[in-house]
Protein backbone atom coordinates (compact mmCIF):
# COMPACT_ATOMS: atom_id res chain seq x y z
CA UNK A 1 0.00 0.00 0.00
CA UNK A 2 1.40 3.38 -0.97
CA UNK A 3 1.42 5.88 1.92
CA UNK A 4 2.93 8.83 0.13
CA UNK A 5 2.63 9.61 -3.55
CA UNK A 6 4.41 12.66 -4.92
CA UNK A 7 3.81 13.50 -8.56
CA UNK A 8 5.86 16.12 -10.34
CA UNK A 9 5.94 18.44 -7.31
CA UNK A 10 7.12 21.95 -8.10
CA UNK A 11 7.30 24.73 -5.58
CA UNK A 12 8.52 28.30 -5.45
CA UNK A 13 8.71 30.34 -2.24
CA UNK A 14 7.03 33.75 -2.40
CA UNK A 15 9.38 36.61 -3.42
CA UNK A 16 11.93 34.26 -4.99
CA UNK A 17 12.61 33.57 -8.67
CA UNK A 18 13.99 30.07 -8.51
CA UNK A 19 12.05 26.90 -7.88
CA UNK A 20 12.89 25.27 -4.56
CA UNK A 21 11.53 21.94 -5.79
CA UNK A 22 11.81 21.24 -9.51
CA UNK A 23 9.40 18.48 -10.39
CA UNK A 24 9.86 15.75 -7.81
CA UNK A 25 8.13 12.39 -8.13
CA UNK A 26 8.41 9.35 -5.86
CA UNK A 27 6.32 7.13 -3.68
CA UNK A 28 6.74 5.49 -0.32
CA UNK A 29 5.23 2.25 0.98
CA UNK A 30 3.69 1.85 4.41
CA UNK A 31 6.25 1.17 7.16
CA UNK A 32 9.28 2.19 5.12
CA UNK A 33 12.16 4.11 6.70
CA UNK A 34 13.34 6.70 4.18
CA UNK A 35 16.50 8.76 4.60
CA UNK A 36 16.88 12.05 2.73
CA UNK A 37 20.40 13.40 2.21
CA UNK A 38 21.84 16.28 0.26
CA UNK A 39 23.72 19.51 0.70
CA UNK A 40 22.30 22.62 2.35
CA UNK A 41 19.59 24.41 0.35
CA UNK A 42 18.97 21.35 -1.78
CA UNK A 43 15.27 21.38 -0.84
CA UNK A 44 15.22 18.77 1.92
CA UNK A 45 13.30 20.86 4.43
CA UNK A 46 10.97 22.18 1.76
CA UNK A 47 10.15 18.63 0.72
CA UNK A 48 9.48 17.68 4.36
CA UNK A 49 7.17 20.62 4.78
CA UNK A 50 5.39 19.79 1.54
CA UNK A 51 4.44 16.42 3.03
CA UNK A 52 2.70 17.96 6.04
CA UNK A 53 1.01 20.82 4.19
CA UNK A 54 3.09 23.74 5.51
CA UNK A 55 4.06 24.04 1.86
CA UNK A 56 1.88 25.53 0.37
CA UNK A 57 -0.68 26.42 3.10
CA UNK A 58 1.64 28.19 5.53
CA UNK A 59 4.05 29.85 3.12
CA UNK A 60 1.73 30.29 0.10
CA UNK A 61 3.90 30.72 -3.01
CA UNK A 62 3.76 28.91 -6.37
CA UNK A 63 2.75 25.25 -6.26
CA UNK A 64 2.46 22.62 -8.94
CA UNK A 65 1.96 18.89 -9.04
CA UNK A 66 0.37 16.64 -6.48
CA UNK A 67 1.19 15.23 -3.07
CA UNK A 68 -1.10 12.52 -1.74
CA UNK A 69 -0.53 11.46 1.84
CA UNK A 70 -2.53 8.50 3.11
CA UNK A 71 -5.27 9.23 0.59
CA UNK A 72 -5.47 12.96 1.32
CA UNK A 73 -4.38 15.45 -1.30
CA UNK A 74 -2.20 17.93 0.57
CA UNK A 75 -3.02 21.04 -1.45
CA UNK A 76 -6.75 20.52 -0.84
CA UNK A 77 -6.62 19.60 2.85
CA UNK A 78 -6.08 21.68 5.94
CA UNK A 79 -2.94 21.45 8.04
CA UNK A 80 -4.90 20.49 11.15
CA UNK A 81 -6.50 17.62 9.25
CA UNK A 82 -3.16 16.49 7.84
CA UNK A 83 -1.45 16.76 11.22
CA UNK A 84 -3.38 13.74 12.44
CA UNK A 85 -1.91 11.64 9.63
CA UNK A 86 1.56 13.11 9.34
CA UNK A 87 3.68 14.50 12.15
CA UNK A 88 6.77 16.62 11.64
CA UNK A 89 9.67 17.35 13.99
CA UNK A 90 11.78 20.39 13.10
CA UNK A 91 15.48 21.09 13.56
CA UNK A 92 15.29 23.70 16.29
CA UNK A 93 13.86 22.22 19.49
CA UNK A 94 13.54 25.61 21.22
CA UNK A 95 10.93 26.95 18.85
CA UNK A 96 8.91 23.78 19.03
CA UNK A 97 8.06 24.36 22.66
CA UNK A 98 4.54 25.75 22.65
CA UNK A 99 5.47 28.03 25.58
CA UNK A 100 1.97 28.01 27.00
CA UNK A 101 2.47 24.94 29.18
CA UNK A 102 4.38 24.75 32.43
CA UNK A 103 5.45 21.11 32.50
CA UNK A 104 6.79 18.61 29.99
CA UNK A 105 3.76 16.43 30.61
CA UNK A 106 1.32 19.22 29.71
CA UNK A 107 3.50 20.25 26.80
CA UNK A 108 3.08 16.83 25.22
CA UNK A 109 -0.64 16.98 25.90
CA UNK A 110 -0.98 20.15 23.80
CA UNK A 111 -1.50 18.43 20.45
CA UNK A 112 -3.77 15.80 21.97
CA UNK A 113 -5.96 18.45 23.60
CA UNK A 114 -6.38 20.13 20.23
CA UNK A 115 -7.29 16.82 18.60
CA UNK A 116 -9.95 16.18 21.22
CA UNK A 117 -8.57 12.95 22.66
CA UNK A 118 -10.20 11.69 25.86
CA UNK A 119 -8.33 12.16 29.13
CA UNK A 120 -7.54 8.48 29.84
CA UNK A 121 -6.29 7.91 26.30
CA UNK A 122 -4.25 11.11 26.56
CA UNK A 123 -2.49 9.99 29.75
CA UNK A 124 -1.72 6.60 28.25
CA UNK A 125 -0.25 8.08 25.09
CA UNK A 126 1.81 10.68 26.96
CA UNK A 127 3.28 8.07 29.30
CA UNK A 128 4.09 5.81 26.34
CA UNK A 129 5.86 8.49 24.35
CA UNK A 130 7.76 9.86 27.36
CA UNK A 131 9.04 6.37 28.15
CA UNK A 132 9.85 5.63 24.53
CA UNK A 133 12.17 8.65 24.40
CA UNK A 134 13.45 8.11 27.92
CA UNK A 135 12.37 11.48 29.32
CA UNK A 136 9.72 10.21 31.74
CA UNK A 137 11.84 11.37 34.66
CA UNK A 138 11.60 14.99 33.47
CA UNK A 139 7.82 15.00 33.15
CA UNK A 140 7.25 17.65 35.84
CA UNK A 141 9.99 20.04 34.71
CA UNK A 142 9.39 23.28 32.90
CA UNK A 143 10.00 22.67 29.16
CA UNK A 144 12.41 25.59 28.96
CA UNK A 145 14.56 24.16 31.76
CA UNK A 146 15.53 21.14 29.68
CA UNK A 147 18.84 20.86 27.86
CA UNK A 148 18.90 21.01 24.06
CA UNK A 149 18.98 17.24 23.74
CA UNK A 150 16.17 16.67 26.22
CA UNK A 151 14.11 19.33 24.47
CA UNK A 152 14.69 17.60 21.16
CA UNK A 153 13.44 14.33 22.61
CA UNK A 154 10.43 16.15 23.99
CA UNK A 155 9.71 17.58 20.53
CA UNK A 156 9.78 14.06 19.07
CA UNK A 157 7.70 12.68 21.94
CA UNK A 158 5.04 15.34 21.49
CA UNK A 159 4.61 14.36 17.85
CA UNK A 160 4.72 10.62 18.53
CA UNK A 161 2.00 11.03 21.18
CA UNK A 162 -0.30 12.23 18.41
CA UNK A 163 0.14 8.77 16.82
CA UNK A 164 0.49 9.87 13.21
CA UNK A 165 0.82 7.14 10.60
CA UNK A 166 3.72 8.96 9.00
CA UNK A 167 6.42 10.86 10.84
CA UNK A 168 8.73 13.35 9.14
CA UNK A 169 11.92 14.21 11.02
CA UNK A 170 14.04 17.13 9.87
CA UNK A 171 17.47 16.62 11.49
CA UNK A 172 15.96 15.44 14.75
CA UNK A 173 19.24 14.60 16.45
CA UNK A 174 21.26 17.76 15.79
CA UNK A 175 21.49 18.58 19.52
CA UNK A 176 22.00 15.05 20.78
CA UNK A 177 25.24 13.35 21.78
CA UNK A 178 26.19 10.11 19.96
CA UNK A 179 24.57 7.90 22.61
CA UNK A 180 21.42 10.02 22.63
CA UNK A 181 21.07 10.02 18.86
CA UNK A 182 21.57 6.25 18.73
CA UNK A 183 18.75 5.86 21.28
CA UNK A 184 16.47 8.14 19.30
CA UNK A 185 17.23 6.25 16.09
CA UNK A 186 16.45 2.94 17.82
CA UNK A 187 13.17 4.33 19.16
CA UNK A 188 12.20 5.52 15.70
CA UNK A 189 13.21 2.23 14.13
CA UNK A 190 10.91 0.49 16.60
CA UNK A 191 8.02 2.66 15.50
CA UNK A 192 8.91 1.96 11.90
CA UNK A 193 8.80 -1.79 12.58
CA UNK A 194 5.35 -1.33 14.09
CA UNK A 195 4.19 0.07 10.76
CA UNK A 196 4.84 3.79 11.07
CA UNK A 197 6.26 5.31 7.90
CA UNK A 198 9.37 7.37 8.65
CA UNK A 199 10.91 10.12 6.52
CA UNK A 200 14.16 11.44 7.96
CA UNK A 201 16.54 14.17 6.90
CA UNK A 202 19.92 13.63 8.52
CA UNK A 203 23.57 14.41 7.99
CA UNK A 204 24.86 11.50 10.06
CA UNK A 205 25.49 9.08 7.18
CA UNK A 206 26.43 6.10 9.34
CA UNK A 207 23.00 6.30 10.96
CA UNK A 208 21.16 6.78 7.68
CA UNK A 209 23.03 3.81 6.17
CA UNK A 210 22.24 1.62 9.15
CA UNK A 211 18.55 2.38 9.62
CA UNK A 212 17.08 3.42 6.26
CA UNK A 213 15.30 1.09 3.89
CA UNK A 214 15.81 3.53 1.04
CA UNK A 215 17.82 6.73 0.69
CA UNK A 216 17.04 9.75 -1.46
CA UNK A 217 19.73 12.16 -2.66
CA UNK A 218 18.39 15.63 -3.33
CA UNK A 219 20.36 18.24 -5.23
CA UNK A 220 19.10 21.70 -6.24
CA UNK A 221 15.49 20.71 -5.85
CA UNK A 222 15.75 17.52 -7.89
CA UNK A 223 16.01 13.85 -6.99
CA UNK A 224 19.40 12.49 -8.03
CA UNK A 225 18.78 8.98 -6.88
CA UNK A 226 16.34 7.08 -4.69
CA UNK A 227 17.39 3.55 -3.89
CA UNK A 228 18.60 1.13 -1.23
CA UNK A 229 21.48 2.59 0.84
CA UNK A 230 24.06 0.09 -0.49
CA UNK A 231 23.49 1.31 -4.05
CA UNK A 232 23.37 4.97 -3.05
CA UNK A 233 26.61 4.91 -1.10
CA UNK A 234 28.41 2.82 -3.73
CA UNK A 235 27.95 5.62 -6.28
CA UNK A 236 31.18 7.19 -7.43
CA UNK A 237 29.85 10.75 -7.72
CA UNK A 238 28.70 11.38 -4.15
CA UNK A 239 31.15 14.27 -3.72
CA UNK A 240 29.35 16.17 -6.45
CA UNK A 241 26.27 16.31 -4.23
CA UNK A 242 28.23 17.02 -1.04
CA UNK A 243 27.23 13.66 0.39
CA UNK A 244 29.90 11.60 2.06
CA UNK A 245 29.53 7.84 2.34
CA UNK A 246 29.81 6.20 5.78
CA UNK A 247 33.39 5.74 6.99
CA UNK A 248 33.22 1.95 6.50
CA UNK A 249 32.14 2.37 2.89
CA UNK A 250 34.96 4.83 2.23
CA UNK A 251 37.57 2.48 3.67
CA UNK A 252 36.29 -0.45 1.62
CA UNK A 253 36.14 1.73 -1.49
CA UNK A 254 39.76 2.63 -0.91
CA UNK A 255 40.70 -1.00 -0.49
CA UNK A 256 38.43 -2.15 -3.31
CA UNK A 257 36.46 -4.52 -1.09
CA UNK A 258 33.07 -5.23 -2.63
CA UNK A 259 30.40 -7.75 -1.88
CA UNK A 260 30.75 -10.48 -4.49
CA UNK A 261 27.02 -11.18 -4.58
CA UNK A 262 25.85 -7.66 -5.35
CA UNK A 263 28.98 -5.85 -6.50
CA UNK A 264 28.25 -3.07 -3.96
CA UNK A 265 30.34 -1.66 -1.13
CA UNK A 266 29.36 -2.41 2.49
CA UNK A 267 27.64 0.38 4.42
CA UNK A 268 27.63 -0.73 8.04
CA UNK A 269 30.41 -1.87 10.30
CA UNK A 270 29.04 -5.41 10.44
CA UNK A 271 28.89 -5.79 6.68
CA UNK A 272 32.37 -4.28 6.37
CA UNK A 273 33.71 -6.65 9.03
CA UNK A 274 32.27 -9.71 7.31
CA UNK A 275 33.71 -8.69 3.95
CA UNK A 276 37.15 -7.84 5.32
CA UNK A 277 37.33 -11.17 7.15
CA UNK A 278 36.26 -13.02 3.97
CA UNK A 279 38.66 -10.98 1.87
CA UNK A 280 41.63 -11.95 4.00
CA UNK A 281 40.80 -15.62 4.15
CA UNK B 1 13.00 29.12 34.93
CA UNK B 2 11.42 32.46 35.67
CA UNK B 3 7.77 32.81 34.86
CA UNK B 4 6.12 36.16 34.80
CA UNK B 5 3.59 35.68 37.56
CA UNK B 6 2.87 36.57 41.16
CA UNK B 7 1.49 33.12 41.93
CA UNK B 8 2.52 31.74 45.30
CA UNK B 9 2.69 27.98 45.66
CA UNK B 10 0.90 27.01 48.89
CA UNK B 11 -1.35 24.17 49.87
CA UNK B 12 -4.41 25.89 51.30
CA UNK B 13 -8.14 25.70 50.88
CA UNK B 14 -8.16 29.00 48.96
CA UNK B 15 -5.75 27.62 46.35
CA UNK B 16 -8.20 24.82 45.65
CA UNK B 17 -11.09 27.13 44.79
CA UNK B 18 -11.58 27.36 41.05
CA UNK B 19 -10.56 30.58 39.25
CA UNK B 20 -14.07 31.40 38.09
CA UNK B 21 -15.33 31.53 41.69
CA UNK B 22 -12.49 33.90 42.49
CA UNK B 23 -13.40 36.15 39.56
CA UNK B 24 -17.00 36.11 40.73
CA UNK B 25 -15.78 37.03 44.21
CA UNK B 26 -13.86 40.02 42.80
CA UNK B 27 -16.88 41.31 40.95
CA UNK B 28 -19.21 40.92 43.90
CA UNK B 29 -16.87 42.31 46.52
CA UNK B 30 -16.36 45.39 44.38
CA UNK B 31 -20.04 45.74 43.54
CA UNK B 32 -21.42 45.39 47.07
CA UNK B 33 -19.77 48.52 48.57
CA UNK B 34 -20.94 50.47 45.52
CA UNK B 35 -24.51 49.25 45.83
CA UNK B 36 -24.54 49.73 49.61
CA UNK B 37 -22.53 52.90 50.13
CA UNK B 38 -21.83 52.54 53.84
CA UNK B 39 -18.35 52.53 55.27
CA UNK B 40 -19.13 49.56 57.48
CA UNK B 41 -20.09 47.42 54.48
CA UNK B 42 -16.88 48.47 52.72
CA UNK B 43 -14.91 47.59 55.83
CA UNK B 44 -16.63 44.21 56.08
CA UNK B 45 -15.79 43.39 52.43
CA UNK B 46 -12.20 44.48 52.97
CA UNK B 47 -12.05 42.45 56.16
CA UNK B 48 -13.36 39.32 54.40
CA UNK B 49 -10.74 39.68 51.65
CA UNK B 50 -7.97 40.11 54.22
CA UNK B 51 -9.15 37.04 56.17
CA UNK B 52 -9.17 35.03 52.93
CA UNK B 53 -5.64 36.22 52.15
CA UNK B 54 -4.54 35.21 55.66
CA UNK B 55 -6.08 31.74 55.21
CA UNK B 56 -4.22 31.44 51.89
CA UNK B 57 -0.99 32.41 53.71
CA UNK B 58 -0.18 35.09 51.15
CA UNK B 59 -0.97 38.21 53.18
CA UNK B 60 2.70 39.21 53.35
CA UNK B 61 2.76 39.49 49.54
CA UNK B 62 -0.17 41.92 49.60
CA UNK B 63 1.61 44.45 51.80
CA UNK B 64 3.99 45.68 49.05
CA UNK B 65 1.03 45.96 46.65
CA UNK B 66 -0.95 48.04 49.12
CA UNK B 67 1.99 50.17 50.18
CA UNK B 68 2.67 50.95 46.52
CA UNK B 69 -0.83 52.35 46.18
CA UNK B 70 -0.34 54.29 49.44
CA UNK B 71 1.33 57.09 47.51
CA UNK B 72 -1.85 57.68 45.55
CA UNK B 73 -4.08 57.17 48.57
CA UNK B 74 -2.09 59.69 50.61
CA UNK B 75 -2.49 62.31 47.92
CA UNK B 76 -6.23 61.62 47.84
CA UNK B 77 -6.43 62.08 51.62
CA UNK B 78 -4.52 65.37 51.47
CA UNK B 79 -6.43 66.83 48.56
CA UNK B 80 -9.88 65.77 49.76
CA UNK B 81 -9.08 66.80 53.33
CA UNK B 82 -8.06 70.27 52.21
CA UNK B 83 -10.22 71.07 49.21
CA UNK B 84 -13.41 68.94 49.17
CA UNK B 85 -16.52 70.95 48.16
CA UNK B 86 -18.52 70.08 51.25
CA UNK B 87 -15.74 70.86 53.73
CA UNK B 88 -17.25 72.69 56.73
CA UNK B 89 -16.13 71.31 60.07
CA UNK B 90 -12.44 71.48 60.79
CA UNK B 91 -10.99 68.18 62.04
CA UNK B 92 -7.43 69.17 62.90
CA UNK B 93 -4.76 71.58 61.77
CA UNK B 94 -1.06 71.25 61.04
CA UNK B 95 0.45 74.70 61.32
CA UNK B 96 -1.78 76.92 59.24
CA UNK B 97 -3.18 74.05 57.12
CA UNK B 98 -6.68 72.94 58.10
CA UNK B 99 -8.01 69.45 57.38
CA UNK B 100 -11.80 69.11 57.22
CA UNK B 101 -13.89 66.22 58.50
CA UNK B 102 -16.17 65.83 55.45
CA UNK B 103 -13.28 65.60 53.02
CA UNK B 104 -11.38 63.17 55.22
CA UNK B 105 -14.41 60.88 55.52
CA UNK B 106 -14.85 60.94 51.76
CA UNK B 107 -11.18 60.12 51.31
CA UNK B 108 -11.51 57.27 53.82
CA UNK B 109 -14.33 55.79 51.76
CA UNK B 110 -12.21 55.91 48.60
CA UNK B 111 -9.27 54.33 50.45
CA UNK B 112 -11.42 51.48 51.73
CA UNK B 113 -12.70 50.81 48.22
CA UNK B 114 -9.24 50.89 46.66
CA UNK B 115 -7.77 48.55 49.27
CA UNK B 116 -10.81 46.33 48.93
CA UNK B 117 -10.31 46.08 45.14
CA UNK B 118 -6.59 45.42 45.59
CA UNK B 119 -7.17 42.66 48.12
CA UNK B 120 -9.89 41.03 46.05
CA UNK B 121 -7.64 40.95 42.98
CA UNK B 122 -4.72 39.77 45.11
CA UNK B 123 -6.72 36.68 46.07
CA UNK B 124 -7.03 35.78 42.40
CA UNK B 125 -3.52 36.72 41.34
CA UNK B 126 -1.59 35.28 44.27
CA UNK B 127 -3.44 31.99 44.66
CA UNK B 128 -4.19 31.01 41.06
CA UNK B 129 -1.74 29.69 38.50
CA UNK B 130 -2.07 31.90 35.39
CA UNK B 131 -2.32 28.77 33.24
CA UNK B 132 -5.25 27.46 35.32
CA UNK B 133 -7.03 30.77 35.07
CA UNK B 134 -6.60 30.93 31.30
CA UNK B 135 -7.61 27.31 30.87
CA UNK B 136 -10.82 27.81 32.80
CA UNK B 137 -11.61 30.88 30.71
CA UNK B 138 -10.98 28.90 27.51
CA UNK B 139 -13.31 26.19 28.81
CA UNK B 140 -15.98 28.86 29.18
CA UNK B 141 -15.67 30.01 25.60
CA UNK B 142 -12.64 32.28 25.42
CA UNK B 143 -10.98 31.73 22.04
CA UNK B 144 -8.06 29.27 22.43
CA UNK B 145 -5.97 31.64 20.32
CA UNK B 146 -6.37 34.50 22.77
CA UNK B 147 -5.79 32.06 25.61
CA UNK B 148 -2.58 30.94 23.94
CA UNK B 149 -1.37 34.52 23.50
CA UNK B 150 -2.05 35.32 27.15
CA UNK B 151 -0.29 32.28 28.55
CA UNK B 152 2.64 32.26 26.14
CA UNK B 153 3.47 35.90 26.87
CA UNK B 154 4.13 34.94 30.48
CA UNK B 155 6.86 32.54 29.36
CA UNK B 156 8.15 34.27 26.24
CA UNK B 157 9.02 37.55 27.95
CA UNK B 158 11.47 35.91 30.39
CA UNK B 159 12.79 33.93 27.39
CA UNK B 160 13.41 37.14 25.48
CA UNK B 161 15.19 38.75 28.41
CA UNK B 162 17.51 35.76 28.64
CA UNK B 163 18.14 35.99 24.88
CA UNK B 164 18.94 39.65 25.45
CA UNK B 165 21.46 38.69 28.15
CA UNK B 166 23.12 36.17 25.78
CA UNK B 167 23.35 38.74 23.01
CA UNK B 168 24.74 41.34 25.40
CA UNK B 169 27.47 38.90 26.43
CA UNK B 170 28.20 38.01 22.80
CA UNK B 171 28.51 41.67 21.78
CA UNK B 172 30.65 42.44 24.80
CA UNK B 173 33.02 39.62 24.00
CA UNK B 174 33.53 41.27 20.62
CA UNK B 175 34.60 44.43 22.37
CA UNK B 176 31.45 46.47 22.45
CA UNK B 177 31.06 48.73 25.45
CA UNK B 178 27.66 48.37 27.03
CA UNK B 179 28.28 50.08 30.34
CA UNK B 180 29.33 53.55 31.36
CA UNK B 181 28.05 56.93 30.27
CA UNK B 182 24.60 57.47 28.81
CA UNK B 183 26.07 58.17 25.37
CA UNK B 184 27.88 54.81 25.36
CA UNK B 185 24.73 53.01 26.44
CA UNK B 186 22.62 54.65 23.73
CA UNK B 187 25.22 53.69 21.13
CA UNK B 188 25.16 50.10 22.38
CA UNK B 189 21.39 49.90 22.25
CA UNK B 190 20.90 49.41 18.50
CA UNK B 191 23.31 46.47 18.01
CA UNK B 192 21.73 44.84 21.05
CA UNK B 193 18.06 45.28 20.28
CA UNK B 194 18.40 44.48 16.54
CA UNK B 195 19.31 40.82 16.98
CA UNK B 196 16.73 40.36 19.75
CA UNK B 197 13.92 41.60 17.51
CA UNK B 198 15.10 39.62 14.46
CA UNK B 199 15.56 36.54 16.58
CA UNK B 200 12.05 36.81 17.99
CA UNK B 201 10.54 37.29 14.55
CA UNK B 202 12.24 34.15 13.23
CA UNK B 203 11.30 32.21 16.35
CA UNK B 204 7.71 33.33 16.01
CA UNK B 205 7.48 31.98 12.49
CA UNK B 206 8.95 28.64 13.49
CA UNK B 207 6.74 28.44 16.55
CA UNK B 208 3.69 29.19 14.43
CA UNK B 209 4.59 26.22 12.22
CA UNK B 210 5.14 24.00 15.24
CA UNK B 211 1.70 24.94 16.56
CA UNK B 212 0.08 24.34 13.17
CA UNK B 213 1.39 20.80 12.96
CA UNK B 214 0.13 20.11 16.44
CA UNK B 215 -3.42 20.67 15.25
CA UNK B 216 -3.77 24.08 16.88
CA UNK B 217 -6.35 25.09 14.29
CA UNK B 218 -8.22 21.83 14.53
CA UNK B 219 -11.99 22.08 14.47
CA UNK B 220 -12.42 19.11 16.77
CA UNK B 221 -13.84 19.81 20.21
CA UNK B 222 -10.93 20.58 22.48
CA UNK B 223 -10.35 18.30 25.46
CA UNK B 224 -8.27 19.04 28.55
CA UNK B 225 -5.58 17.07 30.31
CA UNK B 226 -6.42 18.54 33.71
CA UNK B 227 -9.79 17.86 35.22
CA UNK B 228 -11.84 20.91 35.96
CA UNK B 229 -12.08 21.71 39.67
CA UNK B 230 -15.82 21.92 39.55
CA UNK B 231 -16.89 19.92 42.56
CA UNK B 232 -19.94 20.62 44.69
CA UNK B 233 -17.80 22.73 47.02
CA UNK B 234 -16.95 25.15 44.24
CA UNK B 235 -20.54 25.20 43.05
CA UNK B 236 -21.67 26.06 46.58
CA UNK B 237 -19.26 28.99 46.73
CA UNK B 238 -20.61 30.39 43.49
CA UNK B 239 -24.20 29.88 44.59
CA UNK B 240 -23.61 31.65 47.93
CA UNK B 241 -21.92 34.57 46.17
CA UNK B 242 -24.76 34.95 43.69
CA UNK B 243 -27.44 34.71 46.41
CA UNK B 244 -25.59 37.30 48.45
CA UNK B 245 -25.47 39.60 45.46
CA UNK B 246 -29.18 39.22 44.72
CA UNK B 247 -29.96 39.84 48.36
CA UNK B 248 -27.92 43.06 48.36
CA UNK B 249 -29.57 44.31 45.17
CA UNK B 250 -33.04 43.46 46.49
CA UNK B 251 -32.28 45.23 49.75
CA UNK B 252 -31.17 48.29 47.87
CA UNK B 253 -34.32 48.40 45.72
CA UNK B 254 -36.71 47.81 48.63
CA UNK B 255 -35.19 50.16 51.16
Amino acid sequence: MKKIIVENLKYKYPLTDELALKGISFDVEKGEFIGIVGKNLSGKSTLCQALVGLVPHFYKGGYGGKVIVDGLEVSKSEISELSQKVGIVFQNPFTQVTSCKLTVYEEIAFGLENMGISREEMRKRIDDSLKLLDIYKFKDRNPFDLSGGQMQRMAIASIIAMRPEIIVLDEPTSQLDPKGSEEVFKAIQNLSKKGMTVIMVEHKMEKIAKYSDRVMILNDGEIVDFDIPQKIFSRGDLDKYCVSAPAFTKICKGLGIKSKATGLYPITIDEAYDLVVNYNE
Amino acid sequence: MKVLSLYQERDTIIHKVDPISKILYIIISIAIPIIMPYKTIGLVCMGVSIVLLLIAKVFKKVIPLVSFSMIILLSIIIIQGLFNDSNKTAAFRIGSIVFYKEGLLFALEICIRVINILCAFAILVLTTKPSDLIESLVRRGLSPKIGYVLSSVLQIIPQMSSTMATITDAQRSRGMETEGKLKVRIKAFVPLIGPVVMNSLINTRERAMALEVRAFNSKANKTYLNEEQNNSYNKAIKLILVILFIFVVAWRILI
